[in-house]
């Protein structure tokens, strides 16, 4: 049976699914102080139900490394970098240890400066004295060369717990990103590791044999061994584990709209022909972009608890949470108190609510029922024009081909999934707004823990093969090899697909159903003078994300 | 996390799938590693650095600026339509104030296409910058509007586009005529009787590095868009002029070009040549999109980069001190229109056109009329080693009455007489355009 824990900020979810359905769940408020704590607690109620051994695999998502980049608790890292010609690496410091060194390497992989390792000496002994034990190295086109950073890391060996290299992340572009992902995965390395060593006594101590995964950002899983090296990965995996919910107890197979209203935000997530989308790029955290690929959501500040404000000319909510409801004692009306005073829902004391609104509604003139009808469509209009720019930025986005202009697939949603604790109270209203059939599932109770569960594992890899320098680099695998000049597109999508496959095997990541399609397949005559030197080949690979198809069916209702 | 000074809207379209044939300079590769590194230095993530997706120009948008024979299907690709929909998008977010700025980095170019278009010339089909300008005053009303052409190659198709209008001010600096294609674009060719220095050429000597483009452009062209107080000013950004261009004889650098953008302070940039497509492109379009959004392009440079290696020549220098004194003279103080003769009111001139990349010979009579109150209509009879003689006439915008009705007049008489195949009006104050075959 598969298990699965969502350690969420006010809640933590567990679940434990069978073939026949969800066979325990629990639900504890969260200890933020002692994440570890919830989880155990979690697990030892799971356990009591069906025993240590019936569990087979579990995964958790967890906000421990988010946690610690926002409130800055993670380690201090020493970060190498070199840039050579472009922007100056300076606007991307990270911390107080970063260092600049002179190294070049063009768009080609050809290094067109070497790298300064005698100056990066000295820099290394001051920071190893002051302290610093993790370390990131990063030089700007490592995905097409990764000797620069390779190099630092020999350098570094004996100084540190932790080298991150830029290429061990992504095979994308994106300088920047990739430094705030080397030096964000080495700040969150030493706790999530302590982390995982007590999540693995835990389970120990419990008797449980079960395979340990965490979730990614992107919806997807990773052995929990794996991220102990790629720690930077289980980064805000709070939205995924909801819509791979969604995705397990719906049949999801048009164009939709997932909408989780919860008490402080409304999270917004697109699904074409019934899967996820994808943001490629990379997900951003603390301010930073990263290359951490993440589902592509939208989050706005409406929810249960936002705030109400009124004027004489506008009765608006959010993006403010400044407390519970005053249903629950909380200082100032929110949209639970409208939604109780018109009898939408029963939450809490329905009279605070009202003295509340009313309160606010007096001094600007206006009944309190006027006020919470206008601020409950308020709070409806801001979804739904929020939804309306987010599907026309997707289908808005940049194309690089004719024939992407002329046929790109627009993404036209048919429906609107609405969960969180509010979804029901609002489906009304909402379905009022939206052309498309709104749908509230049966029991999304858990259905976070129930995602978390049944994701599959994900994993994406770029292939960039230079047949005119007989080339070719898997970067995130650190492959490296010659290439013959007959190397073929079709050769590179082929090998990139069997590399992405054998890794996961190497892992040890049940790839029963995980179906490896191609992102991206390119690839460029390259002409010098006016001959034909070779050819630019570009792959992308990845595993979708999606859930386990043999537990899906258990867990699947109509909706 | 860095934010440009100056909102920047970018429209980038590679077109990955056209090229004019595999080897050739303009081919699907030439703005790939352009692409590598604006996505390696994270160029779409700085704050006010949006990235946008092109529009797709129409037949009509094209009929405003140009006249095609035997129609505009016949003389583009949709790769043309996305190329000019892209400068129109980039247009268009300055206009709309999404951005303060913005940035066409798209191909095919544009500025070798004249007014009248049989064919390819200098890989260019249609002046992607006219057919922006054109559907801008098309939208937005009258503008006067200053396009300076810093591409290597003299943007003869813009200045035929704009010959006789006096609102667009078209200043074109490259290498001198004598030396390179299309071997035009020397000081005397000021425009038409009725828009006489509203044309500016700068022909610099080849050899030429940043220092004779800045000076160029500090003592004649600032001065002169200032004299002309553009309401927009556009940038034909042609690279080509960078050392390392293979077609070319030139010396600028990146730093140059990121300079000369800096102070031109143009409003919208269109992407034009460059064909050194990993030695400069890459380089001089992110110091491009740097100084266009006001952020630090300092550290930008070329690997290897020498300055002293590529610097002009002091008899290089003291030759463009020169000509550029000439030029400011000149053009403040015109002496007449260049060649052509006065017939009947009309202000005509006869020109001969070699469209290489089609190979194409073009045989045509352009004549304007010398109306005392607007700019006058103008028509063109064409014919070319692939059409039969054609008629093209216009009534331009602010076109008075009588030219108007004078341009419906040729139009009609045109298709009585029965001696041109292919007839296209265009009639900018009734926002018309008609075609008739004959």
């Amino acid at each position: 049976m598969l298990c699965g824990i969502d350690v969420g900020g006010t809640h933590t979810d567990a679940v434990l699914i069978g073939p026949h359905g969800v066979v325990a769940c629990a639900k504890l408020p969260t200890n933020h102080d002692d994440l570890l704590a919830s989880i155990r607690e979690a697990l030892a109620s799971i356990v009591a139900v069906a025993g240590p051994t019936a569990i087979s695999r579990l995964t958790l998502s967890t906000t421990l490394t988010t946690n610690a980049i926002i409130e800055g608790t993670a380690d201090p890292v020493g970060v190498l970098v070199s840039g050579g010609p472009g922007i100056d690496p300076e606007a991307y410091r990270m911390g107080g240890h970063y260092h600049v060194l002179d190294g070049a390497i063009d768009h080609r992989g050809r290094q067109t400066g070497a790298i300064d390792l005698a100056a990066a000496r000295p820099v290394i002994d001051a920071w190893a004295a002051a302290g610093v034990r993790a370390f990131a190295a990063v030089t700007k086109f490592s995905t097409r060369c990764p000797d620069q950073e390779l190099a630092l890391k020999a350098l570094l060996a004996d100084r540190s717990d932790c080298v991150s290299l830029g290429h061990e992340f992504s095979g994308r572009l994106g300088f920047g990103r990739r430094i705030a992902t080397a030096c964000l995965n080495s700040a969150v390395w030493r706790v999530y590791n302590r982390f995982c060593d007590a999540v693995e006594q835990s389970v120990a101590e419990l008797g449980m044999t079960a395979a340990l995964n965490v979730l990614k950002a992107d919806g997807g899983t990773m052995p929990l061994s794996v991220s102990r090296t790629l720690p930077v990965q289980s980064i805000l995996s709070g939205p995924a584990a909801s819509v791979m919910g969604i995705i397990a107890v719906c049949d999801i197979a048009e164009d939709s709209i997932i909408l989780d209203i919860g008490g402080t935000t409304t999270d917004i997530a697109v699904f074409a022909a019934g899967a996820p989308l994808i943001e490629n790029e990379g997900i951003a955290i603390a301010g930073r972009s990263t290359l951490v690929r993440a589902l592509r959501t939208r989050s706005i500040g409406v929810g249960g608890d936002s705030a109400i404000s009124v004027s004489r000319q506008a009765v608006e909510v959010g993006p403010r949470r400044l407390g519970p409801p005053m249903a629950l004692g909380g200082p100032v009306p929110t949209l639970v108190d409208a939604l109780n005073i018109q009898n939408v829902i029963a939450v809490g004391d329905p009279r605070a609510s009202y003295q509340g609104i009313l309160a606010v509604a007096a001094a600007n003139g206006f009944e309190p029922e006027e006020v919470a009808e206008a601020a409950i469509l308020n709070a409806v209009n801001q979804i739904r024009s929020e939804v309306a720019a987010f599907v026309r930025e997707i289908n808005d986005r940049p194309v690089y081909t004719i024939f992407e202009l002329l046929e790109g697939r627009q993404v036209r949603p048919t429906r609107v999934y609405v969960m969180g604790g509010p979804a029901l109270a609002l489906s009304a209203l909402l379905q009022d707004a939206f052309s498309e059939e709104v749908v509230v599932p049966e029991s999304f109770a858990v259905a976070n823990a129930i995602g978390a569960a049944l994701a599959r594992p994900t994993f994406s890899v770029e292939l960039f093969a230079d047949t005119a320098s007989g080339r070719l680099t898997i970067p995130s695998l650190g492959i490296t090899r010659q290439v013959a000049d007959n190397y073929s597109p079709a050769a590179a999508e082929g090998e990139a697909a069997t590399c992405l496959r054998d890794y996961l095997a190497s892992i040890g990541a049940e790839v029963e159903d995980a179906p490896i399609e191609t992102v991206e397949l390119s690839s460029f005559p390259m002409v010098e003078g006016q001959c034909l030197v070779g050819h630019n080949i570009r792959v992308a690979c990845q595993v979708r994300p999606g859930v386990s198809a043999a537990y899906k069916q258990a867990v699947s209702k109509s909706c | 996390m860095l934010k440009a000074r100056q909102p920047l809207g970018i429209v980038f379209f590679p077109a990955y799938d056209w090229a004019i044939s595999p080897t050739h300079p303009e081919r699907q590769e030439r703005l790939l590693y352009t692409q590598d590194q604006l996505r390696e230095e994270g160029v779409f993530d700085i704050g006010g650095i949006t990235e946008l997706k092109p529009d797709l120009a129409t037949a009509e948008d094209v009929l405003r600026a140009h006249f095609c024979f035997p129609d505009v299907a016949s003389v583009t690709t949709t790769s043309h339509l996305i190329s000019a929909g892209g400068a129109i998008r980039a247009a268009r977010t300055v206009l709309e104030k999404e951005a303060k700025r913005a940035f066409a980095l798209v191909r095919p170019p544009g500025h070798h296409a004249m007014k009248v278009v049989h064919g390819a010339r200098g890989f260019c089909n249609i002046n992607i910058e006219a057919v922006m300008i054109e559907w801008l005053r098309d939208h937005y009303g009258p503008l006067r509007v200053a396009i300076v052409d810093t591409d290597c190659h003299h943007g003869d198709g813009t200045q035929d586009v704009y010959w006789n209008d006096p609102d667009t001010l078209f200043i074109s600096l490259h290498q001198d005529g004598r030396t390179l294609y299309p071997g035009t674009g020397f000081p005397l060719e000021l425009g038409g009787p009725k828009a006489l220095g509203a044309t500016v050429n700068i022909p610099l000597p080849p050899g030429t590095s940043d220092e004779g483009f800045l000076f160029a452009m500090r003592e004649v062209v600032m001065p002169l868009i200032e004299d002309f107080k553009p309401d927009l000013i556009i940038n034909s950004a042609g690279q080509d002029n960078h050392f390392s261009d293979p077609i070319t004889d030139m010396a600028f650098s990146a730093q140059g070009y990121a300079q000369l953008t800096e102070l031109l302070g143009a409003d919208i940039a269109v992407l034009e040549g460059g064909y050194a497509i990993q030695g400069a492109l890459p380089y001089v379009n992110l110091g491009l999109v740097l100084s266009m959004a006001g952020l630090d392009y300092s550290h930008v440079r070329e690997p290897g980069f020498d300055a002293a290696a590529v610097r002009q020549s002091a008899q290089v220098t003291e030759y463009i001190e020169d000509v550029c004194r000439d030029i400011l003279k000149e053009v403040r103080h015109p002496r007449g229109p260049g060649k052509g003769d006065v017939v009947a009111g009309w202000f005509t001139r006869r020109k001969t056109l070699y469209y290489d990349t089609d190979a194409i010979t073009e045989y045509q009579t352009e004549a304007v009329r010398l109306c005392d109150h607007c700019r006058g209509v103008v028509k063109y009879e064409t014919e070319s080693t692939r059409n039969p003689l054609c008629l093209g006439v216009e009534a331009p915008v602010g076109a008075c009455p009588a030219c108007v009705e004078e341009a419906y007049r040729i139009y009609e008489a045109g298709q009585i007489k029965g001696e041109y195949r292919h007839l296209q009006l265009i009639d900018r104050v009734g926002k018309i355009t008609s075609t008739y075959t004959g």
